[in-house]
């Protein structure tokens, strides 16, 4: 589902952010990004969304060289991917249900889909009761369950998670975690940076750990250190 | 992909809305610039038109009497031709004078069905060597009078002085234009700009999931030429409802030939149709600045 090929990343003039990596990740697979900060998780969630490209290797995302991907094709290639980051980006003066639908609104989903996918995954992540809600209304954790639902309303095949609960308290992050893992259980193959360690010490999933841009451990069922 | 026209309006109308200010201001300025095309135009028309005759260097026109002999013609024209005071010489016979007039009178075809090519005299165009006001004054008075000949107009200096003008302020009225145009262009890449920011996180959520470049891009683009074309409309209005007065304030008795100055339909149509077009590509032009800038980053 996604594979990197000797992998390296460098900004303008500075140090690699990612240095040669090289991982392969399944269909379904739950995975871990570890690592202290600038280590380089968020830039390899910014690789595979092709927010960036990569100075040198390639990257394959469901199927598709994305290093190699033309701009007018990346539209394409992220409705394959949902993203949730840590300030859940929001729209702030559309109620719940509009935030979600405006994901399927903007590639052009029929109002019919929109109308009975919005309620389905609201049930989902359990936010039924706030549809018509606006985001300051709602707690940190239903704000990053909205930004899940939109992240998934359109049934991606990965699930890149930046940070998801970098805002939560550890109870609320539970069940954010909960949410994730059900995703996760559909098929989808979820990807998640984190450095939230009691909740990578409990999940016991596939854990990569990066240290100053490069690949320092790739342990299955691991732990944060 | 398909795109949904009930939210490209949507979003359209939402950006003109929340910037109600500064685009106000850039379809005024569209508008201010295109009417000073227009009128511009719609002065050099009047004039080339009202100066038809007194084309290159034709200091004065023999005008022959319709009944002329043949005899007659060809005797000025011997001594026009023979005369050393005479650089160039073309004559115009009948048929040549009706589809002058038919050129000159194209837009009033009312006009040129009640003329027919023995009402119209045929005439001499005359360069002289010499085009001191003196020296044409010394030839005109030769042929003043001679058999066959109607009468002897000159290239007058109020003419030439009302080319000069005319020349004159349409280059002006045209370069202000085009200024102004420039500033048109900057004041609707600005109000794009301000949109492009206001809904910045709109925008980012709706690349985060995949919407099309297009898709992103076509309520700013749209914005843009809305600008453009509502600026040409409130021109062309201006110009429909300033003509009248434009017209009465030329000084038709200074016109010694055709005085009649009018600006018909068919000729403001064109005029329209081009304002129109460029209020369209200055708005569309700065739109697609605004969006290559500050959107495709």
């Amino acid at each position: 589902m996604i594979r990197l090929d000797n992998v390296t990343k460098v900004y303008k003039g500075d140090v690699p952010a990612l240095r040669e990596a090289n991982v392969n990740i399944d269909k379904g697979e739950f995975v871990f990004l570890v690592g202290a900060s600038g280590s380089g998780k968020s830039t390899f969630i910014r690789l595979l969304n092709r927010e960036e490209v990569p100075t040198e290797g390639q990257i394959w995302v469901a199927g598709k060289d994305v290093s190699s991907l033309s701009s007018s094709k990346v539209p394409f290639l992220r409705r394959n991917l949902g993203c949730v980051f840590q300030d859940y980006k929001l729209l702030t003066n559309k109620t719940v249900t509009e935030n979600v639908a405006f994901a399927l609104e903007v590639i052009g989903r029929p109002k019919s889909v929109i109308r009975s996918q919005v309620p389905a995954i609201l049930e989902l992540v359990g936010l039924a009761d706030k549809a018509r809600s606006f985001p300051h209304e709602l707690s940190g954790g239903e704000q990053q369950r909205v930004s899940i639902a939109r992240a998934f309303v359109n049934r991606p095949l990965i699930l890149l998670a930046d940070e998801p609960t970098g805002n939560l308290d550890p109870a609320t992050s539970v069940g954010i975690m909960r949410l994730l893992e059900r995703i996760n259980k559909t098929g989808t193959t979820v990807v998640m940076a984190t450095h939230d360690r009691s909740i990578v010490d409990k999940m016991r999933r596939r854990v990569i750990e990066l240290e100053r841009g490069s690949i320092i451990r790739d342990q299955a069922r691991g732990v944060y250190e | 992909m398909a795109l949904r026209l009930d939210y490209t309006v949507r979003e359209t109308a939402k950006n003109v809305q929340r910037n109600v200010v500064i685009t106000v201001a850039s379809v005024l300025c569209v508008s201010v610039s295109l009417a000073l095309v227009g009128f511009a135009l719609m002065a050099r028309q009047g004039v080339e038109r009202a100066t038809g005759y007194w084309q290159g260097d034709i200091q004065f026109i023999v005008w022959m009497n319709v009944e002329s002999t043949s005899d007659q013609i060809e005797g000025i024209s011997r001594s026009l031709d023979e005369n050393r005071g005479v650089e160039d010489l073309t004559f115009f016979d009948q048929e040549a004078a009706y589809e002058e007039f038919l050129d000159l009178f194209a837009d009033t075809p009312e006009m040129a069905e009640t003329v027919t090519a023995a009402d119209l005299p045929p005439s001499f165009r005359v360069v002289p060597v010499d085009k001191s006001p003196e020296a044409v004054a010394e030839l005109v008075s030769q042929y003043q009078g001679q058999p066959g000949v109607m009468r002897v107009s000159t290239a007058t200096e109020a003419i030439e002085a009302i080319q000069a003008i005319s020349n004159f302020l349409t280059s002006v009225g045209l370069a202000v234009a085009v200024i102004l145009l420039v500033v048109a262009v900057l004041i609707i890449l600005t109000t794009i700009q301000l949109a492009i920011y206001t809904r910045r996180r709109e925008i980012e959520v709706m690349r985060l999931v995949g919407a099309s470049n297009s898709f992103i891009r076509i309520p700013f683009m749209l914005e843009g030429l809305l600008q453009g074309l509502v600026g040409a409309v409130l021109a062309i209005g201006a110009l429909a409802i300033f003509k009248p007065f434009f017209e009465d304030s030329l000084p038709a008795e200074e016109l010694p030939l055709f005085s009649e100055l009018t600006f018909s339909s068919v000729e403001m149509f064109g005029t329209y149709l081009f304002l129109t077009s460029v209020g369209i590509l200055v708005g569309t032009v700065a739109a697609a600045i605004a969006v290559s800038y500050f959107l495709d980053t």
